[in-house]
């Protein structure tokens, strides 16, 4: 069994780098690849603490995370139809373009 | 299976696309909001029986067999919240009637929105993390479809993006903040968490983990109560939704956060052994600040409200930062005083864009003396908003700034000169509302429509009635305080049967 403390590590490892992508990258579905990240490194997280032991699974845990797993795939699916309806508006893919809502 | 109201608004939100496109086939698709209005009113009759339940015993514990651990968790406070949720619901609801009538997909529409009250009501009565997690995503994967529902227009797009990016971030850091939380103590259920938390002497190493799972719960709601380092969504998402829309994410949306954040913080990091208070003094403060200079330098209508509902969530958190019974009476009765009042004034301003076509204050002057009655209800309104006293906003405000000065008074300070500075945008908005002189687009504006007009004077009505009678509501937020900081009677109701 891997320590609690490796998989953890890795998890906010996953949500630096998934935030990293949000705030870095200029494509909007690169954007949505960081969101996809930092979902997965907090649903990570949530499974290494529910599975520490030798054979015990901790039910409502492992649940919750496997219904964080859906949410996570809803959201893409919504930002995604966003970004196709953003890119009729605007024709191109780079946020630096969505800029008219300033003050 | 749940609770008689989350149960009703559950089946009405599953069979709200059927009805919808059944009343589209028939051509009578004005049926769908009566559908959502009446279904709304069930829902309250419902709550109202729940009420009396919670009444007679305090707590309220509604299990899952086939999930061992969740349950659902009914105290004064979740009852007061959902009142607040239900009738703005059902306000915004009768309002998108006429306001929608012009939009394609509205059975779309009415489900979603069905969809976010459901998830709001389920946040509320949620008892652990699993309920509140689902129920929370629930509600913002709806209100991210409903704020770009206009997609023809790049500007719900926009909002709609810039919107999603932040939300989902702030999911991910309350995720993250449940496996710390479950990591610690081995459960996920708010009473134990507590109970293990709550009370015990803990080592400095698992001290430092718990303010990092604090700082990672006040920031992953506080994105959504749009708190100031975080609330730059709101003054883009508020204006690019449709208007009822506008309605709920304003008085009931960013509530929710409020709610959760303080349920969250009452109960797993007593106030007592970690001191968050001061910082959610400085954050309060900072809110209110910000919202209400930023308002003043707007002009779009729709823009100046967003701004000055940020300023607004700034004085419930004083309530909440000086955590004395007291202070969150004043913070809870704010909230729904809030709710009527922002709701009315964003449906106010829907009546004026229904009969105009923009948004600009400059183009709208004069529009008050062609459409009286809906700027009678709109200055009850604002007046109500700046706290002037026979109306509900002043008995809030003044509640939360007593509260404060006994031992904040810094806060009481801050509070009353913001409360000073917003008088400048909604005077200014007044005034120029009710000029002589129209300028040319409002020369065809009517007066809005009965079905338009009915919510928003039943809730100008309700703001003068809870300023003159104040007695109900402040004993209702009394006991919904009072059931927040008694953890006694909310760990014991739970932890019988766990």
């Amino acid at each position: 069994m891997i320590a609690v403390n490796i998989v953890l590590g890795f998890a906010i490892v996953l949500v630096i780098l998934g935030f990293y992508c949000i705030s870095v990258k200029r494509n909007m579905i690169k954007m949505i690849i960081g969101i996809e990240v930092m979902t997965n490194g907090a649903i990570l997280s949530l499974v290494s603490f529910a599975s520490y032991k030798n054979g015990f699974v901790d039910p409502l845990v492992h649940s919750l995370a496997v219904m964080a797993i859906a949410v996570g795939g809803c959201i893409a699916a919504v930002a995604l139809s966003l970004v196709v309806h953003a890119y009729k508006h605007y024709k191109t893919l780079d946020i630096r373009e969505l800029r008219r809502l300033r003050w | 299976m749940f609770t008689p109201v989350l149960d009703s608004l559950i089946i009405l939100t599953v069979l709200a696309p059927l009805v919808g496109v059944a009343a589209q086939r028939i051509k009578a698709v004005k049926f769908l909001g009566a559908y959502t209005s009446v279904g709304f009113l069930f829902a309250i009759l419902n709550l109202y029986w729940l009420y009396g339940e919670v009444h007679a015993s305090k707590v309220l514990v509604f299990r899952l067999t086939a999930l061992p651990g969740s349950c659902l968790v009914v105290d004064m406070l979740s009852i007061f919240m959902g009142l607040v949720f239900l009738l703005l619901g059902l306000m915004a609801s009768i309002f998108s009637i006429r306001y929608m009538e012009h939009d394609t997909g509205l059975p779309e529409y009415f489900t979603l929105v069905l969809a976010m009250i459901t998830g709001m009501v389920g946040t509320v009565f949620a008892g652990d993390f699993f309920t509140l997690f689902l129920f929370w995503e629930l509600m913002c994967i709806s209100s991210y479809v409903l704020v770009a529902f206009r997609k023809q227009t790049w500007e719900p797009v926009e909002a709609g993006f810039k919107y999603l990016i932040m939300s989902v971030s702030g999911s991910v850091l309350i995720l993250m903040a449940i496996a710390l939380l479950y990591g610690m103590t081995g459960t996920v259920n708010l009473a134990v968490l507590s109970g293990r938390l709550g009370g015990v002497e803990l080592t400095p190493a698992a001290e430092r983990w718990v303010y990092f799972a604090l700082v990672l719960v006040i920031t992953g709601f506080g994105i959504k109560a749009s708190i100031v380092p975080l609330h730059t969504w709101l003054p883009d998402a508020h204006p690019a939704a449709p208007t009822p829309i506008s309605a709920l994410l304003s008085g009931v949306v960013i509530k929710t956060g409020v709610y959760a954040l303080c349920r969250i913080s009452f109960l797993i990091f007593p106030l007592i052994h970690f001191h968050w208070g001061i910082l959610i003094g400085v954050i309060s403060v900072l809110t209110m600040t910000v919202g209400n200079i930023m308002a003043l330098l707007q002009n779009d209508i729709k823009r100046i409200l967003a701004y000055s509902s940020i300023s607004q969530i700034g004085y419930i958190l004083i309530g909440v930062a000086v955590g004395t019974q007291l202070g969150l009476t004043g913070a809870i009765l704010h909230v729904f005083n809030h709710a009527l009042m922002k709701g009315a004034a964003f449906l106010c301003a829907g009546a004026f864009i229904h009969a105009v076509g923009t948004r600009m204050l400059d183009e709208l002057s004069g529009i008050g003396r062609r459409m009286p009655l809906s700027t009678i209800a709109l200055c009850i309104t604002f007046f109500g908003l700046i706290g002037i006293p026979p109306l509900s906003g002043f008995i809030s405000k003044l509640i939360l700034f007593e509260a404060a000065s006994a031992g904040m008074v810094w806060l009481t300070i801050a509070g009353i000169i913001n409360t000073a500075i917003s008088t400048g945008y909604y005077l200014r908005f007044i005034n120029i509302i009710i000029r002589h002189e129209s300028s040319e687009r409002v020369t065809v504006a009517k007066e809005a429509p009965v079905t338009m007009l009915a919510p928003i004077f039943i809730m100008a009505l309700l703001i003068i009635l809870f300023g003159i009678w104040v007695q109900p509501i402040l004993g209702f937020a009394q006991e919904a305080a009072a059931s927040l900081l008694n953890l006694k009677a909310y760990i014991s109701a739970v932890g019988g049967g766990l």
